[in-house]
């Protein structure tokens, strides 16, 4: 597990986040365009998201047709 | 009070949304919304705006009576809702109202320019999304209330993205000949590897010229927007590569029938060329039917190669995912690079392409949800009244100028009422289909003549072979429904991925993309223009 750091982003922005010890300018310019703290939180919550939708569009036009 | 001050943007365009939907409700807008052909989506609207509009005013209320926290809550779902409504709104413009006028426009403009700007510019939601946001935030500036909001864009892009994976299957692939698979694969690949090269000798970002790649490799448009999340695109890297390869594309549009002529290819090396050196979709059909607009061959060949192009996508994305994780890591091994640090979201878009190669949407033969179905039922065959309308017509001898395959295809449909094998083969089904198949082909190249005026039939009778036609070619609902899904979440993510891209980061960005992708392109038209020449003779399809 790398080491990470806590940056305020004030009321304006997310408030407290965690960023990785050795994250560069890049990456912290990137997390400022995302509401989410990190890139996994970001892709597990997209894949969760779409797995249900795509589960309910199953169900309406095929298995309950 | 002020609590509630700030949220004004909430409640007015919760307000106006649910105003509008009351509005189309009433049927007020139909003759309008007929007009533009978006009259079949009323319920949709009238629905989407009821939801969103209500979820607004009940968000707003919250934000005005709750003081603002730190939780997953607020971070979420409040704070950002007032800049995702914005963002919805745009979308649902854009979608309703923006891309049917421009299609409209494109239509009246062809007589007198000669081509559909609408097509050739590839204006859908994507492209204008995009430059809806570029142009809000160039010139009004994103709205302060709107800023969390906008940051939801990448995220909601990723879900169209994952689902993107659903429209495409292996079967396919394997159903295209192998000719073709190797001809195109070699493209693709090597005008990735060559983009990649090049950006390392000009020196250009990793995100840069991986998003590059993708676009001047494979499809164009859907894979410039699926490939950006992997390397990490900027915004701008991205309208960059959008615009690289749209504008080589129109070139190409117009340079390749010319030259293809000059030289004398057939229809199907024209139609392999086109396939492979132009990379979007509606630019090769346009180019091909400018080559030739009689003989359906060129268009189909051109399609078939376009298709086994844009079907490297899943495999492009791998690649490309491993090139990054490798690129920006330091000493990673393979388990780093490929478990570590690939994006989790391109493993849901693989999953959904095998979900979908399966069959699990809709046969796993089919392509975008399309797929032909030879099958005897009642909802394949021609009505009785259409039936009698052909018989008359192959009675009396209405049919002039097809040749026997065509009349052979014409009669087995009076034979059966509807497109399909032979009956004795039902139980083979390979068999079946490729009879099937050739029926089809030949039924299809008869409408093609008859619009270059080589056949002469009766409009009823054409009626019947485009109602035959139109039966045995299927979509799958859920397919349909999953596009709907994914066409919503890239409206919506490009619009404020759109908002990202200031006049400054244009400028940063340079000239670099279009003169690597111009390098790229030509190189990609040259190569596959001898190698189309020299080894495609004939019909290279199953």
């Amino acid at each position: 597990m790398s080491k990470k750091v806590d940056i305020d982003t004030g009321s304006e922005g997310k408030g407290s986040h965690q960023f990785s010890a050795q994250a560069d300018t890049q990456e912290m310019e990137e997390r400022a365009l995302s509401v989410f703290s990190s890139e996994r939180n970001e892709d597990i919550t997209a894949l969760v998201f779409t797995l249900i939708t795509t589960f309910v569009v199953l169900l309406f036009t095929k298995w309950m047709v | 009070m002020s609590e509630a001050r700030n949220n004004v943007p909430l409640f007015l365009m919760g307000g106006i949304m649910i105003i509008y939907a009351l509005i189309v409700n009433t049927g007020v807008l139909l003759p309008l919304m007929k007009s533009i052909g978006t009259h079949k989506s009323v319920d949709l609207q009238v629905t989407m705006c009821f939801i969103v509009g209500i979820l607004g005013i009940l968000t707003g209320i919250v934000n005005s009576i709750r003081k603002p926290q730190n939780t997953v809550l607020d971070r979420f779902f409040l704070q950002p809702m007032a800049g995702v409504l914005l963002l919805l709104s745009l979308a649902m413009l854009v979608r309703w109202y923006v891309e049917p006028w421009v299609i409209i426009g494109s239509k009246a403009l062809k007589p007198i320019i000669g081509f559909g700007i609408y097509k050739v510019l590839n204006l859908n939601y994507v492209v204008l999304g995009l430059l809806v946001g570029v142009i809000i935030t160039n010139t009004v500036g994103i709205p302060k209330f709107a800023a969390s909001g906008v940051k939801t864009a990448r995220f909601v892009l990723k879900m169209g993205v994952i689902l993107l994976g659903a429209r495409y299957s292996f079967a396919e692939l394997a159903k295209l000949g192998v000719y073709s698979i190797w001809l195109v694969g070699g493209f693709v690949m090597g005008t990735v590897f060559l983009v990649l090269w090049l950006g390392n000798m000009f020196k250009q970002p990793k995100s840069m010229t991986g998003v590059l790649s993708a676009g001047m490799g494979v499809c164009g448009v859907s894979a410039t927007v699926a490939v950006a999340p992997v390397v990490r695109a900027k915004s701008e890297e991205m309208a960059y590569t959008i615009g690289t390869i749209l504008s080589f594309g129109i070139i190409c549009m117009f340079v390749f029938p010319t030259v293809g002529k000059l030289v004398g290819m057939n229809p199907t090396q024209f139609g392999a060329w086109a396939g492979t050196g132009i990379l979007n979709s509606a630019q090769v059909a346009a180019a091909a039917l400018a080559f030739n607009a009689v003989d359906i061959a060129t268009l189909k060949v051109a399609e078939i190669f376009n298709i086994t192009r844009v079907l490297f996508l899943p495999i492009i994305v791998l690649v490309l995912a491993t090139w990054f994780g490798k690129e920006t890591g330091q000493k990673l091994n393979f388990k780093t690079v490929v478990i570590d640090k690939f994006p989790i979201f391109i493993l849901g878009f693989l999953l959904l392409f095998l979900m979908s190669s399966m069959g699990l949407f809709s046969p796993p033969d089919h392509y975008k949800g399309k797929y032909i179905d030879f099958s005897y039922n009642d909802r394949t065959r021609i009505t009785d009244q259409e039936w009698a309308t052909l018989n008359d017509a192959l009675d009396t001898g209405a049919i002039m100028g097809a040749d026997a395959t065509q009349m052979a295809a014409l009669e087995d449909l009076r034979k059966q009422h509807q497109i399909a094998g032979n009956f004795d083969d039902r139980n083979n089904k390979a068999v079946f289909d490729k009879v099937g198949r050739d029926r089809m082909t030949a039924l299809e190249s008869i409408l093609a003549q008859l619009k270059a005026k080589k056949i002469e039939m009766s409009k009823e009778v054409k009626g019947v072979v485009d109602h035959a036609l139109k039966q045995v070619h299927k979509k799958s609902k859920t397919i349909v429904t999953l596009t709907d899904c994914m066409i919503w979440f890239f409206a919506f993510g490009l619009i404020g991925l759109g908002m990202q891209i200031t006049k400054k980061a244009m400028a940063q960005a340079g000239g670099w993309p279009l003169v690597i992708g111009l390098i790229s392109g030509v190189t990609k038209a040259v190569l596959s223009f001898f190698v189309v020449l020299w080894f495609v003779k004939e019909v290279t399809l199953k």
